[in-house]
């Protein structure tokens, strides 16, 4: 199946985790992909992870928090690539686990620039140049701590349920225009962002116990999340638009199965 | 890349035409091997003939979803005809009128539920434990946009709909321990002609102009939904409900 030949496709947060395992299904499905990260030992190994499976990628260092470089990084994946067909914004902060009555407004800022700002910036400058030619798709990375308490820190629970509304008021915004705009819900996958928590886990001994409040009962793995990337980027998802849909092993859809200190 | 759906036993109901019949293609075009369920015998000889003709491993049941009985007797004959046990369940099969409340009457109300709603409480029961002896399985249950927002004249269908939702994130809470994963596809307006019949020419075309994509689906982008959601690609995706609407729900007006 590759269900993406000819397509490009710019991911940002592709140095490690979810999004180099996107950029690897991506390209293991016919794209082109810009590799941006802010890290250039770090894109530069996805790239070359791409380049080893027979694949298509660049490397670039970018910010996507700074305007200026999101837009360099959409016309760079132009000029290199011959157009953009998919923006998966993904970068992303966790937050501090402050507790609330102590947490600064300088915190708050700074994870809504980090996991808001960024996805705004993505819709601006790809929705450009896709809703000029009319097809595109768009994939945020959200999170199920939008949808439930308890899921993540509590800034960066509420700048994710924001990203879910920019979903849906940025593909209500392309009305008619061929724009589709999504958001990818994860739930507790293993990545350098979640280090902590498995590291905390191994550490005391409950490294079987992650994952348990899920009907699943384990973590999730990038490569679940990339697969579910591929179908929102493909035309399988020709007529899904305006959707937060969670990875989570059903952790959103039921009641938790304990609550498990990690 | 492989195909997703290699040898895999795929049973899905209301297959005869429509997004069931959409759904058997996909799957057939992904390796699956099908068994397609249908009231009527006369509308699955020709769809399951077509399957055949592209080289599919399909066979037709022609059976009520709405009696127990029947379906499990039909579950074993499935596993008994292609020499292995169920892992794919589509439950797409629904029997649906649409009446303003003091119409509504008992056996409308008795076969809607019948087939929509317990239906799909027969079909998992049986397929499960073939589901489970192959160490896992994957079911897709067929909802409605109008579990999620009403329109006039539904409230047998909202009410059907909505428990479909409910019954999805029940089975997959319970069903994990097996390695079944259960979610449901919750389609817009798809523009078969059982769906279009329903609405006059304006309607129509206020409808499309509500959605952000500016057009109906069609049942083959319901179709690759289901692909995504009985193959592995979506291995972390459980009691889910993806909306397939075109974004039509997303709009306050």
């Amino acid at each position: 199946m590759e269900r993406l030949t000819g397509r490009s496709a710019v991911i940002t947060g592709a140095g490690s985790g979810i999004g180099r395992a996107t950029a690897l299904r991506f390209a293991a499905e016919g794209a082109a992909v810009l590799v941006v990260g802010r890290r250039a030992e770090n894109t530069e190994e996805t790239v070359a992870l791409v380049r080893a499976a027979g694949g298509r990628a660049a490397a670039m260092v970018a910010d996507a928090t700074v305007e200026a470089h999101v837009e360099s990084a959409v016309a760079r994946c132009v000029a290199e690539f011959g157009g953009l067909d998919i923006f998966f914004a993904n970068s992303a902060v966790t937050g501090s686990n402050t507790p609330l009555l102590e947490q600064t407004v300088a915190e708050w800022e700074e994870v809504n620039r980090a996991n808001v700002i960024s996805c705004f910036l993505a819709v601006k400058y790809a929705g450009r140049v896709m809703t000029a030619q009319g097809r595109g798709s768009i994939i945020l990375t959200s999170s199920v701590a939008s949808l439930r308490a308890n899921g993540g820190a509590i800034s960066y629970s509420a700048s994710k349920a924001a990203v879910n509304s920019l979903t849906q008021t940025a593909a209500n915004a392309f009305y008619g225009t061929g724009v589709r705009v999504n958001a990818l819900l994860p739930g507790l996958i293993e990545t350098q962002m979640t280090r902590k928590v498995f590291d905390n886990a191994k550490a005391r001994g409950t490294e079987g116990k992650i994952g348990h409040v899920n009907p699943l009962k384990r973590a999730g793995q990038p490569e679940e999340i990339a697969a579910m990337a591929a179908f929102l980027a493909s035309d399988d998802a020709s007529y899904v638009n305006g959707q937060s849909l969670a990875v989570d092993g059903g952790v959103s859809s039921t009641h938790p199965f304990g609550r498990i200190a990690l | 890349m492989g195909l997703r759906l290699e040898g895999v036993v795929c049973v899905v109901t209301g297959a005869a035409r429509g997004i069931g019949l959409a759904i058997a293609e996909r799957f057939g075009a992904e390796g699956g091997r099908l068994a397609c369920v249908d009231v009527s015998a006369t509308r699955l000889a020709p769809a399951v003939a077509a399957l055949a003709a592209r080289g599919i491993d399909a066979r037709g049941y022609a059976v009520d979803v709405g009696k127990p009985a029947d379906v499990q007797a039909m579950f074993d004959r499935i596993e008994t005809d292609f020499v292995a046990p169920v892992g794919v369940l589509v439950n797409n099969a629904v029997w649906a009128r649409f009446q303003p409340l003091a119409e509504i009457d008992v056996e409308t109300v008795d076969r809607m539920f019948a087939v929509g709603l317990e239906g799909l409480i027969w079909t998992l029961q049986a397929a499960a434990p073939q589901m489970q002896r192959r160490g896992g399985g994957a079911v897709i249950n067929l909802c409605s946009t109008s579990a999620l927002q009403a329109m006039p004249n539904s409230i047998a269908y909202a009410s059907l709909k909505a428990g479909v939702l409910g019954l999805t994130r029940a089975a997959a809470v319970e069903l994990s321990p097996q390695k079944i994963r259960v979610n449901a596809i919750v389609p817009g307006m798809i523009g078969t002609p059982a769906s279009v019949a329903q609405f006059d020419a304006a309607t129509l075309a206020t409808r499309q102009a509500q959605m952000p994509l500016g057009r109906f689906g069609e049942p083959g982008e319901i179709a690759s939904v289901a692909a995504f959601l009985a193959s592995a690609d979506s291995s972390y995706v459980q009691g889910a409900a993806l909306v397939a609407d075109g974004g039509w729900t997303i709009a306050a007006i």
